[in-house]
């Protein structure tokens, strides 16, 4: 008995600095949001009470509708993009040049990792007010300071993500599959609906969960093009940090980033059961 | 149900796969596509199943040219080397596939797919999905799924190959005495030529893409064409010899050349069986190793002018014939293919 | 931002999809990716007064702040390198000798920073912060809290992007630790009577080395490319840098945005080298 528990003990020895550093480092600050969210401020001077004040008000006007616009932006840059990064995908990979295929997935990559600010500038450049396809084309302004515009933009770095994530799952659809459902009488459409798109959906509904969360938690690129005309939840948080809100509704903006982390779970929970699952299949 | 090759080319870029491929597959008859990687067999194989189109020539089956049919409408079954089943899809619904794409109700889907799961021996593993089955078992149930809709042809592109050695002799067995119990005319593509010799009716022995040799396996291996054959079923040992006529001299004997000697100076070409090895006291041979293989032993002898031969004798001989032995060499007497000479310029062996 | 790397690209299953069908995508994906990329980096050499001028990349460099964001950036990623790695190589070690109920711990450890938003995480720090500085005020760890705020190095962003660092260099050293037999090699190398510490640098790590560049790289990517964290606590890193400078001057601002980008790639193809992927 106690030769298994020191065993344990020492087997889990290595990872104790690991563990400390996430306690302090994640824990902290953790609690400390939660713990803010369900903080009520008291009068000055007294210490606040614990309550669902802050939840309730962060789920009601003026916060519901970014909380709303924020999932919605997401929900359309995610689906938007795994379908067109699932067609790009496969038609690089089904080309016969390899060239083609190894410089998309490459510049995939790099877009993949582009946000934020940068992300805005260029597009600002392009499609801004004074963006050259805006005045070339004689386009009115404000094209692309709206719920749309930050959709195409965002699309920017999604499209090329669904690209990486989806292109292993396509390159994982083994030939044999196709000839055996052939050979089994099956049309090209049919061998995609009972074999192709199934073996995919794992991938495709992990590909829109990871775009999701990717848009859902983008905060610069916003900030920099849209500013406040686009009400989106990290801005708001945002704004609550650095002071730029009445007093008082910092416990409000813990409660919004509560819901935040809360949303960000729900579409994960969908996602790692489905990756555990495509994984088996896609030896 | 009959298939036959009509004179099949087809080239990727420099490569020539199929050369001229001409062999006709009688009904009810398996044939084992018998060659080494590259030789065009799988290539011959994905032709009959319409997964490749030749360049010229024809694929017939029954008498029809199906060359440019295409392959969801070809009728043949096909079990592939590995991986090939569906892997969203539970081994009974592999198994109904074919009879899903046809529309089939449910029914009828379940009870075909559940006759067919017993008939390869999977009765109760209908529900496993493709992962939790072991490769053996995968290839049964792509062995089942092939023969759902009672196809006019299997083919099979080495199916056992993935597998470890013990499931590969057990399941090539089965895969013959279903072969002969449905009568199914069978296409069977192996590099391994055990297994060839074990299960076909008749071997065909593919080279770049051409025909070297079809005929029954003891054919194969007895009278081998030509020495690609020879080389490439079973072991052969390479001996010098001298040839006079229709004879050549080999291990102090004359014996009748098969076919005719490209010199004088020649390879004699002797199965490990053929050698026969006999203790001596003054035998100018010297048994070096033996490696005992259960009902024989193979022995490397050496000869009296240092080479070496291969000699298979029975396992009971095992014992007295022990490393380090003095021993006599002949040979049995029978014809002997030779080739020309590759083993050095050395005077006809003599032990 | 998420850090993800290219796969391998063998050729794919080529099921259905005509001709037409494809070259119509790959024309539209062009037209997408190409055109704000050709416009801006044209917008930054060209301008109807000065003509052709790279004047716009000359001033990033002499522009106030550069170095000084530059090498607090980079040093920040040092840190956070060898951090990452000498907290996560001996847990994953241990999780293959013998602390098998260690590995869940791991994974959610290593998931949870993927599926905070970086915007509720700097919420969290600040709030710590702020209620550490208030509930310490009277004792010695008071000067801690203020300590690991340093303008000049703070630690406390060391900190969160050890934590955001944790998933990418988790992934990449599990897929290297895959690729070896962990528990041969340490019961070959005990056997052949070497210490924990030689094992540890002779011969887990000479096998690790790509695995080891991937996860430093992911590292180094994600700190350089870091903005939210940083900007909400106020610190002037490389990223922050570059939307502070850029205010008025457009040219300056898209300028930057290139040099990120080409930033960006310069590591990826940095990290692709480093992990020796073998081209087809």
């Amino acid at each position: 008995m106690t030769s298994a528990r020191f065993t344990r003990v020492k087997g889990w020895a290595p990872a104790s600095p690991l563990l400390l550093v996430v306690a302090v480092a994640f824990g902290i600050p953790a609690v400390m949001l939660a713990l803010g969210a369900f903080t009520v401020p008291g009068a000055p001077g007294e210490p606040g009470t614990y309550g669902l004040d802050n939840v309730a008000a962060s789920l009601r006007e003026p916060y519901l509708t970014k909380l709303l616009t924020s999932i919605e932006l997401s929900a359309v840059v995610a689906v938007a993009g795994a379908l067109t990064g699932t067609l790009l995908a496969h038609a690089v990979l089904t080309s016969r040049s390899a060239a083609l295929r190894e410089s998309v997935l490459s510049a995939s990559g790099v877009l993949a990792n582009f946000g934020g600010v940068p992300l805005a500038f260029i597009w600002i450049a392009t499609l801004g007010n004074s963006g050259l396809v805006t005045t070339s084309f004689g386009l009115g302004p404000g094209l692309l300071y709206n719920f749309w515009g930050l959709a195409l933009v965002y699309l920017y770095f999604s499209i090329p993500l669904m690209v990486l994530v989806i292109a292993p799952a396509l390159e994982g659809l083994r030939p044999q599959w196709r000839e055996a459902a052939q050979g089994s009488g099956a049309s090209v459409w049919q061998f995609w609906r009972h074999v192709g798109l199934p073996v995919l959906t794992p991938a495709l509904l992990g590909g829109v969960v990871l775009l999701f969360g990717g848009s859902f938690a983008a905060y610069a690129t916003a900030a920099a093009m849209v500013g406040a005309s686009v009400p989106l939840v990290t801005m708001q948080i945002a704004d609550a940090l650095t002071g730029n809100v009445l007093v008082g509704f910092e416990n409000v903006a813990l409660a919004l980033s509560l819901d935040m982390i809360v949303v960000a779970m729900l579409v994960m929970a969908v996602y790692l059961p489905l990756q555990r699952r495509s994984s088996r299949w896609l030896r | 149900m009959t298939v036959e090759f009509r004179a099949l080319r087809r080239t990727y870029g420099a490569t020539t796969a199929l050369d001229g491929l001409d062999l006709t597959v009688a009904q009810g008859e398996l044939i084992a596509l018998l060659g080494p990687s590259g030789c065009g067999k799988t290539t011959a194989l994905r032709c009959v199943a319409g997964f490749e189109t030749p360049d010229s020539g024809a694929v017939l089956i029954d008498g029809k040219d199906v060359t440019r049919v295409p392959a969801n409408r070809r009728d043949a079954g096909m079990v592939f080397q590995s991986y090939s089943l569906f892997p969203n899809l539970n081994a009974r619904d592999n198994v109904a596939f074919g009879l899903r794409v046809r529309r089939r109700p449910t029914a009828e889907r379940h009870a075909r797919a559940a006759e067919l799961l017993a008939l390869v021996g999977l009765p109760d593993h209908g529900d496993r999905f493709p992962h939790q089955l072991s490769g053996g078992q995968q290839q049964r149930v792509a062995l089942a799924r092939a023969l759902a809709l009672q196809p006019r042809v299997l083919l099979l592109d080495e199916p056992l190959s993935a597998l470890d050695a013990k499931v590969r002799v057990t399941l090539r067995e089965e895969i013959r005495r279903l072969q002969l119990e449905l009568g199914i005319t069978t296409v069977f593509v192996t590099h391994d030529q055990e297994e060839a010799l074990s299960v076909a009716d008749r071997v065909a022995v593919l080279r770049a893409g051409r025909l070297e040799q079809v005929g029954a396996p003891a054919e194969i291996y007895d009278r081998p064409a030509t020495p690609f054959v020879a080389e490439f079923v079973g072991t052969m040992n390479h001996v010098p010899g001298r040839v006079t006529g229709d004879r050549v001299e080999v291990f102090g004997r004359s014996l009748p050349v098969d076919g005719t000697a490209p010199g004088e100076l020649v390879d004699v070409l002797i199965r490990p069986e053929a050698v026969l090895v006999t203790p001596a006291e003054d035998g100018g041979a010297l048994i070096l190793a033996s490696s005992f293989r259960g009902s024989t032993a193979r022995l490397r002898v050496q000869l009296a002018d240092q080479s070496e031969v291969l000699a298979d004798v029975p396992g009971h001989d095992a014992v007295r014939l022990a490393p380090g032995l003095r021993v006599e060499v002949g040979v049995v007497e029978r014809p002997v293919l030779v080739t020309a000479r590759t083993s050095g310029d050395q005077e006809p062996a003599v032990a | 931002m998420v850090a993800v790397t290219p796969q391998s690209s063998a050729r794919a299953v080529a099921v259905g999809g005509s001709g037409w069908g494809r070259r119509a995508v790959l024309v539209v994906a062009a037209a997408y990716f190409l055109v704000p990329l050709v416009i801006a980096i044209s917008f930054t050499v060209y301008n109807e007064v000065q003509g052709f001028s790279l004047g716009a990349y000359g001033r990033i460099v002499t522009s106030p702040g550069f170095a000084t964001s530059f090498l607090t950036s980079l040093a920040l990623a040092a840190v956070t390198i060898v951090l990452v790695l000498v907290l996560l190589l001996p847990a994953m070690i241990a999780v293959r000798l013998g602390a098998p109920g260690l590995r869940p711990v791991l994974e959610t450890i290593t998931t949870l920073p993927l599926i905070v938003p970086p915007i509720t995480y700097v919420v969290g720090i600040s709030s710590a912060l702020r209620e550490g500085a208030d509930a310490l005020a009277a004792t010695p760890f008071w000067a801690t809290i203020i300590a690991i705020q340093d303008d000049r190095f703070p630690v406390v962003l060391v900190l969160a992007y050890v934590i955001l660092a944790l998933p990418f260099a988790y992934r990449s050293l599990d897929a290297g630790l895959r690729a070896i037999d962990v528990v041969t090699l340490v019961e070959a190398a005990r056997n052949l009577g070497a210490s924990w510490p030689h094992l540890l640098l002779r011969v887990i790590m000479p096998n690790l080395r790509s695995a080891l560049a991937g996860a430093a790289f992911l590292t180094l990517a994600l700190v350089l490319g870091e903005y939210t964290i940083a900007a909400l606590l106020g610190y002037q890193t490389f990223p922050v840098w570059i939307v502070t400078i850029s205010g008025n001057d457009g040219q300056l601002s898209v300028a930057l945005s290139i040099l990120s980008l080409v930033l960006i790639w310069l590591l990826l193809i940095t990290l692709s080298r480093a992990s020796g992927r073998k081209k087809p």
